[in-house]
């Protein structure tokens, strides 16, 4: 095993030597950590807002000043009729449009029921349903106070009360930061290593190494441990930014994201050795590393949650190892949950690196 | 004991479809400097890489230093040192660095095995902090022989080494090559130049996967059996289309600024019978013909025509 050192030094030197990844290796995690998660968010704000008011009264006038005095909505036209407000939407220049009738408040005073029309811009989904769902509170609110005034008892007598358990104020920012941390595993310990292997073949030095009495274990044990060294550097590095900046992981034991984050780096090294092991250029390993990324990242839960997805999709889940890491990560981060917890996402990761590093070392031939 | 034994050594490639190596039974002794000829795509680079054992052979086995080629493939590694035709170095690590690996993962170092790399390193040196993918083409050869040599292996596998390399670096790099041998290192070399085969002890001329002849440079010109004449004219195209046509000629290919004929064996066509039909029958002006003696070119040729 005494090669083994000499492989990792020359790793160390090559990488040094590199004009560009030392950077990226730094500039990489502190953009993802810094800038993203206030970009990439799914909080709706700034709902733009077209407001039909066809009973030009004081009580919609009223209703109209709750919904400028929260900070979802911008009033931004009032138009006198519906055509009107569509034109805007159709412009893009807002997404939803609220349509008072005539008669409001002369029906409210009488005790006749009111119907307010909510139409929504749905092209962005999110920003539509959310919207609307913000709209339909202040307006729900607005009545029961409008009753409450009249001295009513509402007509549904029971008060609502919701609380956010583990992330008290939706901050979608504790959703995220736990992703990107994974993201980042993903790209620094499943391709670095995977075009560093497919570059030596490239170049030919692999078949020079290959002459030597170097072993093959050796010579992947090199590509193994320098990159999943760096890749927990690097983690670690992100997640004390995310606990600093962004207050995840109050109560999580640190331990038990380490031993996901290494069992994961462990099955991303595994699938990339796997991919370099039949990829015989870098634009082979590229493509295929890209199809493996992107379904980590669309159906691992990553970014959208597994339990939105329809239910083959979700059944699907279970073989992708990132869903378990997922899971850990965000139950340590905001739960604070431990090893007692989540025993079963711990062991199916565990399964699956074992598998996928089987496979991958069965199918690395040294000798053709 | 023979440093190389091989006996009807067969790869095939694409499910058999193409057969590299088609049935090489070779002996090389030790401290020779065995050449092998041949155009691109006669399977050299195929056998190489059988010898180094970085490919398993179909059929057939062989015998490194006495080392069976599967079976003992881990030692054949750590005694024979292999130079690919293509620049197999790290680029982006320097001349040193690229050294000292080499030395480092043969559990050696560079000031022990000094000895052996002294002449041709001591070129390298002003360059020793250069990056290997900045060296110019010779000074990238004299690296990787530097590093298949770092080891002291007991037989070298030199894959066109010359290839890509001017005419001065290339005479040198046979120069050194004379040098190592000295050092009683066996030393297998291919070549798509036929004019490096006379610098060989022994040689074997490569087409199609087979050996179309072994011997020394000499005896492999004396067993030229036919007579060659060169020949050149006005209208040199014309001139060697017309002369195919003639009976009695075996082969006509152009050789540098003239053509070569060999005529066939048991042919009664004389100098002047061919002269005559093509000044009279094909009308070429200023023909001048005149007998010639082999190269390893032209025996080549000979041999390859014979194969077919």
């Amino acid at each position: 095993m005494a090669a083994l050192k000499y492989l990792l030094i020359k790793e160390v030197k090559q990488f040094k030597a590199n004009p560009f990844l030392p950077r990226l290796a730094v500039v990489f995690p502190l953009m993802v950590m810094l800038v993203m998660p206030w970009i990439a968010t799914m909080d709706v704000k700034d709902v733009n807002l077209s407001v039909v008011d066809q009973d030009r009264s004081s009580t919609s006038e009223k209703l109209i000043k709750q919904i400028e005095a929260s900070h979802y909505f911008h009033l931004k036209t009032l138009n006198i009729t519906y055509e009107e407000a569509l034109v805007e939407v159709e412009k893009g220049k807002s997404d939803l449009i609220m349509q008072i009738p005539q008669g409001m408040e002369r029906d409210w005073v009488n005790g006749q029921p009111v119907e307010i029309f909510i139409a929504a811009n749905a092209v962005n989904s999110t920003k539509g349903s959310m919207g609307s769902g913000y709209l339909n509170n202040i307006i729900s609110d607005f009545s029961t106070e409008l009753s409450r005034q009249k001295g009513e008892v509402a007509a549904f007598p029971v008060k609502l009360s919701t609380q956010f358990l583990y992330n008290s104020h939706l901050n979608y920012r504790y959703f995220m930061v736990p992703a990107l941390l994974i993201v980042i595993l993903i790209a620094l310990c499943g391709f670095l290593p995977t075009f560093n292997i497919v570059t030596e073949k490239e170049n030919g030095t692999i078949e020079q190494i290959n002459v030597t009495p170097v072993g093959k274990g050796e010579f992947i044990a090199s590509k193994l441990i320098f990159y999943g060294v760096l890749g927990l550097f690097i983690f670690t590095v992100a997640f004390f930014i995310g606990k600093s900046v962004y207050h995840i992981a109050p109560y999580g034991n640190i331990g038990v994201i380490y031993a996901g984050a290494v069992l994961f780096l462990l099955f991303m090294a595994a699938i990339g050795l796997f991919i370099s092991n039949f990829s015989i250029t870098l634009q082979q390993a590229v493509f295929t590393m890209f199809f493996f990324m992107m379904t980590f990242m669309l159906l691992s839960g990553i970014f959208t949650p597994i339990n939105s997805m329809v239910t083959w999709a979700q059944y699907f889940t279970y073989i992708l190892p990132p869903r378990y890491f997922v899971n850990i990560m965000r139950s340590v981060c905001l739960k604070g949950s431990g090893f007692a917890d989540l025993w079963f996402d711990f062991l199916m990761l565990f399964i699956f690196m074992a598998i996928m590093s089987v496979i991958a070392v069965v199918t690395y031939r040294k000798q053709q | 004991m023979a440093a190389i034994q091989t006996n009807q050594l067969v790869k095939t490639f694409n499910a058999g479809k193409v057969s590299a190596v088609n049935g090489i039974s070779l002996t090389v002794e030790a401290g020779e400097l065995f050449g092998i000829i041949g155009p691109d795509g006669a399977g050299k680079t195929t056998l190489f890489r059988l010898l180094t054992t970085l490919l398993k052979p179909d059929s057939g086995s062989a015998t490194i230093d006495g080392l069976d080629m599967v079976k003992d493939y881990k030692q054949i590694r750590s005694r024979v040192g292999y130079m690919p035709g293509r620049f197999s170095l790290y680029p982006d690590l320097t001349v040193i660095e690229n050294l000292s690996f080499y030395a480092s993962v043969f559990g050696t170092t560079i000031q022990q095995k000094y000895e052996l790399i002294k002449d041709i390193y001591c070129r390298l040196e002003p360059f020793a902090d250069r990056k290997a993918g900045k060296l110019s083409g010779g000074m990238k050869q004299k690296l990787a022989l530097c590093c298949a040599l770092i080891h002291a292996p007991s037989v070298l596998f030199l894959d066109e080494p010359t290839t890509g390399v001017d005419p001065s670096s290339r005479r040198e790099f046979w120069d050194m090559l004379a040098k190592l041998k000295t050092h009683g290192i066996t030393i297998l070399v291919s070549t798509a130049y036929m004019d490096e085969a006379s610098r060989c002890n022994r040689l074997a001329m490569m087409n199609n996967g087979r050996f179309i002849g072994i011997g020394t440079p000499q005896t492999i010109v004396n067993e030229f059996d036919k007579t060659l004449l060169a020949i050149r004219g006005d209208e040199m195209y014309r001139l060697l289309n017309d002369v195919r046509n003639i009976e009695g000629i075996e082969e006509c290919y152009t050789f540098g600024d003239v053509h070569h004929i060999r005529l066939q064996k048991d042919t009664n066509l004389k100098m002047t019978d061919i002269e005559q039909i093509l000044v009279h029958q094909y009308h070429h002006t200023n023909v001048k013909m005149e007998p010639c003696q082999p190269t390893m070119e032209d025996c080549f040729m000979n041999a390859s025509k014979k194969e077919r």
